[in-house]
């Protein structure tokens, strides 16, 4: 299949073999490791009774992990639009069982730049007392599709996320909301790197610290280019006795960009503690100009500091 | 020994105000000219404008590098060309790494300095303290390889014996490609390594003086002043 070998082709950066692959409706690959049960969400909702209890109404499509044993592989999913208009309602779940640490490598793309294709995905992520998960988010779209993830991720005791999302190709619209409930003694860590190109990108996140010792890292930095209007709603919530920091950075590239922050940090123990910090910037035009006096060109020097500050 | 570089009658203006009053400055191949002059009187202005920074615009007068007119040209050009500063103050790049750096500018690939080698790895001018900054600047100019080099105040902020290891890399580096350098400073320590063929004294955007015995020249502006430049009959 054309389709399926461009959706491989765009996993390239990963050695390890694709868990699942679904493009536009047909899942094309299952590769189930030892301990791991994978199957396609709908699936899985009929086999499971629990299962129905995480989404009331049965999946059309999407993928549903089960890591039941320690693997020494990284799972890779990839989610691929390869159809004009194609329009994808995905509900995706992974759980991630008692003391088992994992990692999850997705892809979501479209295999053109023109497709103007929609991407809608619901998803549930547990992880059971003492799991880790490190679940790296990689976005590929079009300049035309339309892209609406909604993931909520639930943290048992004990249990560690490292959360890295990024944009590396923007859709022309992004509604990314993504929320995290921590119980007692766990963490989280969520990056989330974001690229506007001509893009309107809403972002919602929320971090509930639910159980004491909980704690929760956001950071967010965020690129805005040509005229792109980037609006972040970012909020970390102290429930019980945890602790949590919120760091929201923007970098206009453009005159016509626009960047929204709106971090919030919500107490209602009094032994919590949150911090936040956000900043707005454009490019330093003394930076730009001391890396173009070392032989760059502006654009090159432009990229160089985008880069940077993305790292950062 | 022929012009390398020729600033003519170069006025040039920063945020409205002109900074830079008819400055004529003539730099041969090989040749090492010194530039003094108090806080504020335009010595990293003529710097910058010299390398083609659009904080500064040349409003009159001319600037040629080997013959070729450059005052309109892109400071990136001017560094292909073979012209190359180190600055006072270099900003910090965040998230980027020296090597990265290094990777990106680099004409001379292999080009190492054994005192960079425990910061190589850190984020370019980042919380370096003063010395490493100034290795790290000499690291950036000469891995571009250049024919002409200004070094804004390399000395600023050193203590002697950081200004002799500085000293020792610019010149192992200028007489290995035979460069031409023009040192800004307020201090005679550094000039007494390199002793300057010529040495101007810029006042009030204008190079008053022009000598050839750079003793001299700081020993009248320590005992006279700068205010004795603009009396002194020998002055331009």
């Amino acid at each position: 299949m054309k389709g399926a070998k461009n959706a491989n082709r765009a996993y390239e950066k990963s050695s390890a073999p694709v868990n699942f692959l679904q493009i536009d409706h047909r899942v094309e690959n299952i590769s189930q490791p030892k301990g791991t049960i994978i199957l396609p969400s709908s699936k899985a909702w009929e086999n499971f009774p629990w299962v129905k209890s995480l989404f009331k109404i049965k999946p059309k499509e999407g993928y549903f992990i089960w890591v039941k044993e320690q693997g020494d592989m990284p799972l890779s999913t990839c989610l691929t639009i390869s159809s004009p208009k194609t329009v994808q309602n995905l509900t995706n779940i992974l759980v991630v069982e008692k003391n088992i640490k994992a990692k999850a490598n997705v892809l979501c793309n479209s295999i053109k730049n023109n497709l103007c294709g929609t991407h809608k995905a619901k998803g549930k992520l547990i992880l059971r007392e003492g799991a880790s998960l490190e679940y790296s988010h990689i976005h590929k779209w079009g300049e035309k599709d339309f892209v609406n993830p909604d993931y909520e991720f639930f943290l048992e005791k004990d249990a560690k996320l490292v959360y890295n999302y990024q944009n590396l190709l923007p859709p022309e619209k992004l509604d990314l909301i993504t929320s995290v409930h921590s119980k007692e003694n766990s963490s989280v860590q969520m990056n989330f790197v974001i690229n506007g190109v001509n893009s309107k990108i809403n972002l919602k996140e929320k971090i509930f610290l639910e159980g004491d010792n909980a704690q929760g890292i956001m950071k967010l930095r965020l690129v805005g280019k040509k005229n792109s209007q980037i609006k972040a709603e970012s909020s970390v919530v102290a429930l019980a006795a945890g602790k949590g920091h919120l760091d929201c950075q923007g970098l206009l590239v453009d005159e016509k960009s626009t960047i929204f922050l709106s971090p919030e940090i919500i107490c209602k123990n009094r032994l919590a503690q949150i911090t936040h910090e956000a900043s707005l910037g454009k490019i330093s035009e003394e930076e730009l100009n001391y890396l173009r006096m070392r032989g760059l060109k502006e654009s090159e020097a432009i990229d160089l500091i985008v880069s940077g500050f993305l790292q950062a | 020994m022929g012009d390398l570089l020729k600033v003519e009658n170069l006025y040039a203006k920063g945020s409205g105000e002109e900074i830079l009053k008819g400055v004529d400055l003539t730099i041969k191949v090989g040749e090492i000219q010194a530039l003094l002059g108090p806080n504020g009187s335009g010595k990293s202005v003529l710097a910058q404008t010299i390398m083609g920074s659009p904080k500064y615009k040349a409003i009159k007068g001319e600037i040629f590098f080997k013959g070729k007119k450059i005052t309109k040209m892109s400071p990136e050009k001017r560094v292909k060309l073979g012209i190359s500063m180190s600055w006072q103050s270099p900003p910090a790049i965040k998230g980027i790494k020296l090597s990265n750096l290094l990777r990106k500018i680099s004409v001379r690939k292999d080009f190492k300095v054994k005192e960079a080698e425990g910061f190589l790895e850190r984020e370019v001018n980042l919380d370096l303290s003063g010395g490493e900054r100034k290795i790290s600047e000499l690291l950036q100019i000469f891995s571009l390889d250049p024919q002409l080099i200004i070094f804004d105040e390399i000395d600023s902020g050193l203590d002697l014996k950081k200004i002799e290891i500085v000293s020792k890399i610019i010149k192992k580096e200028i007489s290995r490609k035979k460069a031409s350098i023009l040192l800004i400073t307020h201090s005679g320590t550094i000039l007494n390594y390199f002793k300057p063929n010529v040495t101007n004294v810029m006042v009030e955007g204008k190079i008053i003086c022009k000598s050839n015995n750079y003793k001299k020249t700081l020993n009248d502006i320590k005992k006279y002043g700068y205010e004795g430049c603009k009396k002194c009959k020998s002055s331009v």
